[in-house]
């Protein structure tokens, strides 16, 4: 019984931490998954203003012009990411691909968000004005 | 030692299929989904949101819907000289005009509103709102508006059914159904959406919402007023909608305040100035096209009267006046919820 | 102190100069697995499996919270002037991130002995991983949103590596008792 063996080299506290971390764990994937439901929308503001508002299952790549200079953009497969952008921290880059939530750029003021379907933050279908 | 690292192995990869199994059963989702698109048409922005299975169906319900709403945009633009409404109003006084069904359809709809409002929403009113430039803020002289308000009267238009047929009686009169054209179109849209089997979506229209179905959870579509003295996306009031409409009609469209009186874009078709004691009216019922008209013949007619016609033809409404409280139907109270942040008081 | 049936031992009786060519192999070592991990990719760049965290389990357990505390700046040190991050933001990430879950599960193996080596691993690795998120937050994200959106991935993170790492180090440290005290390290050491 060599499993055994190693199951006796953790102790009761192990393994109990262990089995809160695995709850917590799916707890935190399926909550995630319901406050941030995948977006329809891919919304590209600088500084502020909306200069795109594209849905995220047509590929395409855009280009938007902030303070520093030309931030690119692609959309493929559903999701969206910074290729290029002329920060020095390239963050928004690193963060690679989402489909949820968003991707920002502070030095070049670019902000580039999934939207749509009902990921509304005060959860309302519609407003009327 | 192999053996150990073996069955260490297999102990290690049994906590990923654990944790992969619990978020796979804790998020099993339903088939259906909310798609939504947003195109300007109608001189504004329109939203169409649609709950499909597929994304296939869903995009072709959208395309059909938009396509729906400049069908009718196209027979009701004032400013396309092509258009039914330009036709009618380019021989007002001369002679009938052959028009569509659907123009025929949304007169009929506008006369309507214009008795049960008592003149207060009126098609007519064009005449009196070409003389206001709300670019150049500038009030038109008292003598042009006692001039052009002759001409505002929906009783001077004639429409012949059987023959598909409109007639300005007034050389000058002219028909605007900017008041109605978007919850009409919300409404016919709604139509297109529901004959291709979408069981459920919104079409908003700027101001002017229709929603139909449940959402994909199973519960009521949650809708915002606007807060008239607050942001495009400030709510003021929520409530849950399952199959009818709510329009908005407020003095925060287009307006300018000149001497410290504001004057916006909705006029009273009796005095062809803007009402005063109005900021903002809500009204929800079963159709879009009347929720838009009557938002802006309760704008004109006040809280008093307005809400009193609400009741009377059974329908849920809110009204902000100027002296910044807020009124509401009866039937309505404990369905609005009122956020406690703002600037307006309950009136009852 | 560590309860008896944990694998875990106290800190050996050793010279000041063989605590240093200990010291000198086990950095050695950690930057060996770090090197390994910044080949595999990960689905946040600043977000490592934490590898190196096993050799810092075992100096902690072995040698003491202070020549752990000595690994961990090696490794972060050299490895980043390696990686050409020195003195960066992922630097800074890397070192907040090292530096905290060294203390934590100094402190974990100190006064918390029902904790056997995975259970401080995973401690450890939630750690690490939680003092990164903190300072990539403060650093750059600056949004509770983004924050929210990958803590789950964390999580799992957290939890995988820990409990691989937990578990190497177990089987270490047992097989190295069971082959008598120090002779291991101290045998091979130049």
């Amino acid at each position: 019984m060599r499993l055994r063996e190693i199951i006796n080299l953790t102790t009761a506290a192990d393994r109990v931490l262990l089995f809160f971390l695995i709850i917590a764990t799916s707890f935190s994937f399926s909550f995630v998954r319901h406050v941030f439901p995948k977006g329809t929308e891919v919304e590209v503001k600088v500084d502020g203003r909306i200069a795109y508002r594209l849905p995220i299952d047509v590929d395409r790549i855009v280009s938007v012009k902030g303070p520093l200079g030309v931030t690119h953009i692609e959309i493929k497969n559903n999701k969206v990411r910074a290729i290029d952008a002329p920060c020095e921290n390239k963050l928004c880059v690193r963060q690679g691909w989402i489909d949820r939530g968003s991707i920002i750029c502070v030095p070049n003021r670019v902000i580039v968000s999934v939207t749509g379907g009902n990921s509304k933050k005060d959860g309302l279908d519609a407003i009327t004005e | 030692m192999l053996n150990k690292i073996r069955r260490s192995i297999r102990f290690v990869f049994i906590i990923p299929t654990l944790i992969f199994f619990l978020t796979a059963t804790s998020c099993s989702r339903q088939g259906d989904k909310i798609y939504k698109d947003t195109r300007i048409l109608m001189a504004t922005a329109v939203s169409i949101t649609v709950v499909s299975p597929t994304e296939q169906k869903a995009k072709e319900a959208i395309d059909a819907g938009f396509n729906e709403i400049k069908r009718i945009d196209d027979l009701l633009n004032l400013f396309s000289d092509k258009s039914d409404i330009s036709l009618i109003n380019s021989n007002a006084g001369l002679r009938p005009v052959k028009v569509s069904k659907d123009t025929i359809e949304v007169i009929e709809d506008a006369i309507e509103i214009s008795r049960l409002t008592g003149g207060a929403f009126d098609p007519t009113v064009g005449p009196v709102k070409v003389l206001w430039n709300f670019d150049s803020k500038v009030i038109p002289p008292g003598a042009e508006i006692k001039k052009a308000l002759p001409l505002v009267g929906y009783k001077n238009i004639e429409v012949k059914k059987d023959s598909n047929e409109v007639f300005l009686k007034k050389k000058g009169m002219m028909i605007d159904l900017g008041a109605i054209a978007k919850g009409f179109a919300a409404d016919k849209a709604v139509q297109v959406i529901k004959a291709m089997g979408i069981k459920a979506g919104i079409v908003a229209a700027s101001g002017d919402i229709r929603a139909f179905g449940l959402r994909p959870d199973g519960k009521l579509w949650h809708i915002g007023i606007r807060n008239p003295r607050g942001g495009r996306k400030d709510a003021l009031a929520t409530l849950y909608l399952s199959n009818g409409a709510i329009s908005t009609s407020g003095d925060y469209e287009q307006f300018f305040i000149l001497n410290g009186r504001r004057y916006c874009h909705i006029f009273d078709p009796k005095t062809g100035y803007s009402p005063t004691d109005t900021i903002s009216a809500s009204v929800i019922a079963p159709d879009g096209y009347k929720t838009d008209s009557l938002a802006t013949g309760l704008f004109v007619l006040g809280h008093k009267k307005g809400i009193r016609l609400l009741e009377k033809l059974g329908l849920d409404g809110m009204i902000i006046g100027s002296d910044h409280k807020i009124y509401l139907t009866k039937t309505l109270r404990g369905k609005i919820e009122i956020k406690g942040d703002n600037q307006f008081n309950n009136g009852g | 102190m560590p309860s008896p049936n944990s694998p875990l031992t106290g800190p050996l009786p050793l010279s000041k100069e063989k605590l240093r060519n200990i010291i000198a192999l086990l950095s050695a070592y950690a930057l060996c697995l770090y090197g390994l991990e910044t080949l595999i990719p990960s689905p946040i760049p600043w977000l490592r499996l934490g590898l190196a965290n096993i050799i810092t389990l075992i100096t902690i357990s072995l040698y003491g919270f202070r020549a752990a505390m000595m690994v961990t700046l090696i490794r972060i040190f050299v490895g980043s002037i390696f990686r050409g991050t020195f003195l960066g933001p992922a630097f800074i990430l890397s070192l907040g991130g090292g530096v905290f879950s060294t203390i934590v599960m100094g402190i974990t193996w100190r006064f918390l002995g029902c904790f056997g080596p995975v259970g401080i691993s995973l401690i450890g690795s939630y750690a690490h991983n939680l003092a990164q998120l903190f300072l990539a937050y403060i650093l750059f994200i600056r949004r509770i949103e983004a924050v929210a959106l990958i803590a789950p991935i964390i999580l799992l993170l957290g939890t995988v590596t820990g409990t691989f790492n937990g578990m190497v180090c177990g089987i270490l440290l047992r097989d190295l008792k069971s082959l008598g005290s120090s002779i291991s390290f101290q045998g091979k050491a130049p």
